[in-house]
């Protein structure tokens, strides 16, 4: 259901205003409005507000360069003594946490690099040495790309063929795949082989500047020397920067918590009406929360500030804000609301029919009791993989009842894996591969209530919105939904005969009642509303597909000549019947809802109930 | 040759709306897929219009269990 709520006006002397809005922050339970008197409003405080959020940029990016990844713990606001002193600390923590993660970058490259070059020398290392034997010789180190291995042969010819015979080259396969090759030459022709290897593209390997060293053979135990010392430099930074979280971690996230609830302030104190002397606010707050609220302050702040009740008209109402509650039951079941804007305020919220036939229909859909257990076990599993009052949780508790349902028709259909049950002994109460038409029948009478209870909650909605004339329009609408089905079970001899000419008649009369409240567009919409009731038709054509393939997927024990082939592809084809099982349903079930059920009376557009209160990391995403 | 078009009734009932459908979701997705790129709030609205086509075949394959169901060519 949608809150109730009350607008409420605080008034008091301008030099309490401060304190008021800290008030209302620590109670909060009131969504600040604009005061719906002529009211001269509190210049934005822009350049307080540009100061704090160039603070909070320091505190976020500080936090999360020493925090990484970690999930932020709570710590209550703390209010900096200078807040230019906080500024400077934020700036100044956040340049050492730079300064150290590029020093930690740069020692992750460099190890990486040197480990490249490792790999090319561990290839070579034989030969160590050779190189430096032929004293007028050039060496000239070559990385052929992964799969290139073959063109060691046409590099060969194509060198011996530009230089003479007078070179060495030797090549050597690398784990990453690619093939090191070092390439011998005498010195006079080494500028030559250099624009050959240019022209052909080939990647040369340069000795590392930072080793001092052109020869790569003779780097290489400088290369080594430099690998065993990253460690314990990246160590070191390791724990300066730990050093840093230890000393300002606690202050940062503090800090950031009040520059949170402080931004949050301002931005309510700029919806405030404040002249020389007198302040107003004014908000929406839940009715029951009012008295606590008004003595709260009044307890607070003292007989000079009131707070009072506005009276509202009917149509000012709209503004208010929308907050949800329902039941624990049926509170998951808000996750498929939300999923659509907010429902206007005082109008209908959805969630409590939904949380009846959402997992109703899914498990008509699905119904079969190995399924539903499987479901179940993953609800479980989401449940203790997620946290208290997440969206994750909520599908879990979604899943969970839809699991029961499907279990329950299951049992009802006497399946399970199929027709795995009825050989194992299940008895089916109502038999849905043999009793099609019933089925169909049984699908389209559920949509039958459905979409009358959706007349009649959007007859009920209208009404209180004060279009009593809509409001009939509904009524009628309903009224000949309801006889054209009545005469159709007494067409079909479900309901005496008789009654089918009285039935018919109703309809006819209340057809020209329809047009005369709502026009011609009535007509269309009573047409689609057919429609929509022929669509529930779905639950049945999707229940009957679910089921054969779970027949399909059984017969193919017997029908692979090995059981165990058979075995093994009739629990890959369930596998794959689960999923399209669980997807399938879901969509429909959801469109049923959304498209057949709240067409009828949801009016989005609501506004969200966000009330000022103190920040908290896991609500604002920080 | 009664079964046979009893047989071909029902295919036909049930693969022109299924050909109908895929021609409209083929249409459909990619245009939701675009949105969604660009305004990943219009998720329930996509799902919603990808599902919508998806009555033709449904009701396609209503239609060919009866005539499978009425004329006896089910069994």
């Amino acid at each position: 259901m949608i809150v109730q709520m009350a607008r409420v006006r605080v008034a008091g002397p301008r030099a309490v205003l401060d304190r008021a809005l800290a008030e209302v922050q620590d109670a909060g339970v009131l969504h600040v409005v604009r005061p719906a008197v002529k009211a001269t409003l509190e210049a934005t405080p822009a350049r307080a507000q540009r100061h704090l959020r160039h603070l909070l940029d320091d505190v976020d990016a500080a936090l999360a360069l020493l925090c990484g990844a970690a999930p932020a713990r709570t710590v209550p606001p703390l209010e900096p003594q200078s807040p230019p002193l906080a500024a400077r600390l934020a700036r100044a923590v956040r340049r050492q946490a730079e300064r150290l993660a590029r020093q930690l970058a740069a020692v992750e490259d460099e190890r990486l690099l040197l480990l490249r070059y490792r790999e090319f020398f561990t290839a070579f290392e034989s030969l160590l040495g050779h190189e430096l034997a032929w004293a007028d010789g050039h060496a000239f180190y070559v990385v052929l790309r992964a799969g290139a291995a073959d063109a060691v042969t046409p590099l060969r010819a194509s060198l011996e063929k530009a230089v003479g015979a007078e070179l060495e080259l030797l090549a050597r396969p690398l784990a990453s795949g690619e093939t090191a090759v070092l390439l011998l030459v005498p010195k006079p022709v080494a500028a030559k082989v250099a624009q050959l290897l240019s022209e052909s593209r080939v990647q040369e390997l340069p000795a590392p500047a930072s080793l001092g060293e052109t020869n790569l053979l003779r780097a290489m135990p400088k290369l080594k020397a430099r690998l065993a010392e990253l460690p314990e430099l990246k160590r070191k930074h390791e724990a300066a920067r730990a050093e840093l979280r230890e000393a300002y971690e606690d202050a940062l996230l503090g800090l950031r918590a009040w520059l949170h609830d402080r931004l949050l302030v301002l931005e309510a104190r700029a919806q405030a009406h404040a002249g020389p002397h007198l302040f107003v606010i004014e908000g929406w707050t839940p009715r029951a929360q009012f008295v606590p609220l008004a003595n709260r302050l009044s307890s607070a702040l003292g007989p000079e500030v009131v707070v009072e009740v506005v009276e509202t008209q009917p149509w000012s109402r709209a503004d208010a804000p929308v907050a949800l509650q329902n039941p624990p039951l049926f509170k998951p079941f808000e996750v498929v609301t939300r999923m659509l804007p907010l429902p206007k305020y005082g109008t209908i919220d959805p969630t409590p029919f939904v949380a009846v036939f959402f997992p109703m229909f899914f498990g008509l859909m699905l119904g079969d009791v190995g399924y539903g257990l499987v479901l179940a076990a993953l609800a479980v599993v989401l449940r203790l993989r997620s946290k208290p009052n997440t969206t994750l949780r909520s599908v879990a508790a979604v899943a969970g009842a839809c699991a029961a349902f499907t279990t329950i028709f299951g049992v009802i259909f006497g399946e399970l894996f199929g027709t795995l049950g009825q050989a194992l002994g299940m008895r089916a109460l109502f038999n849905r591969e043999e009793s099609v038409v019933p089925f169909l029948v049984a699908c389209v009478g559920l949509g039958v209530v459905h979409i009358l209870l959706g007349l009649v909650l959007a007859a009920v909605s209208t009404w209180r919105q004060g279009h009593k004339r809509a409001a009939m329009g509904r009524g009628v609408a309903l009224f000949m939904v309801a006889f054209s089905v009545l005469s159709l079970l007494a067409a079909f001899e479900v309901l005496p005969e008789k009654l089918f000419t009285p039935f018919v008649i109703a309809v006819l009369v209340a057809f020209p009642v329809l047009v005369a409240l709502e026009g011609v567009v009535a007509v269309i919409e009573l047409l689609s509303t057919y429609g929509h009731i022929l669509s529930y038709a779905r639950i049945m054509a999707l229940g009957t597909a679910s089921l054969m393939l779970a027949v399909v997927a059984n017969q193919m024990v017997g029908a692979m000549g090995s059981v165990v082939i058979g075995v093994v592809f009739a629990l890959l084809f369930h596998i794959v019947n689960f999923a399209i099982g669980v997807f399938s349903p879901t969509i429909h079930a959801l469109r049923l809802h959304y498209v057949e059920f709240f067409g009828k009376f949801y009016s989005p557009g609501g506004t969200a109930y966000h009330p000022l209160a103190h920040w908290q990391p896991s609500k604002q995403g920080g | 040759m009664q079964v046979a078009l009893v047989a071909l009734a029902a295919a036909l009932a049930i693969g022109v709306p299924a050909l109908a459908t895929a021609w409209a979701q083929g249409r459909i997705g990619p245009a939701a897929a675009a949105s969604l790129a660009e305004k990943p709030e219009l998720s329930t609205t996509a799902i919603i219009l990808i599902a919508i086509p998806e009555t033709m075949v449904i009701l396609g394959f209503v239609v060919a269990v009866m005539i499978l169901l009425r004329t006896g060519g089910g069994g």
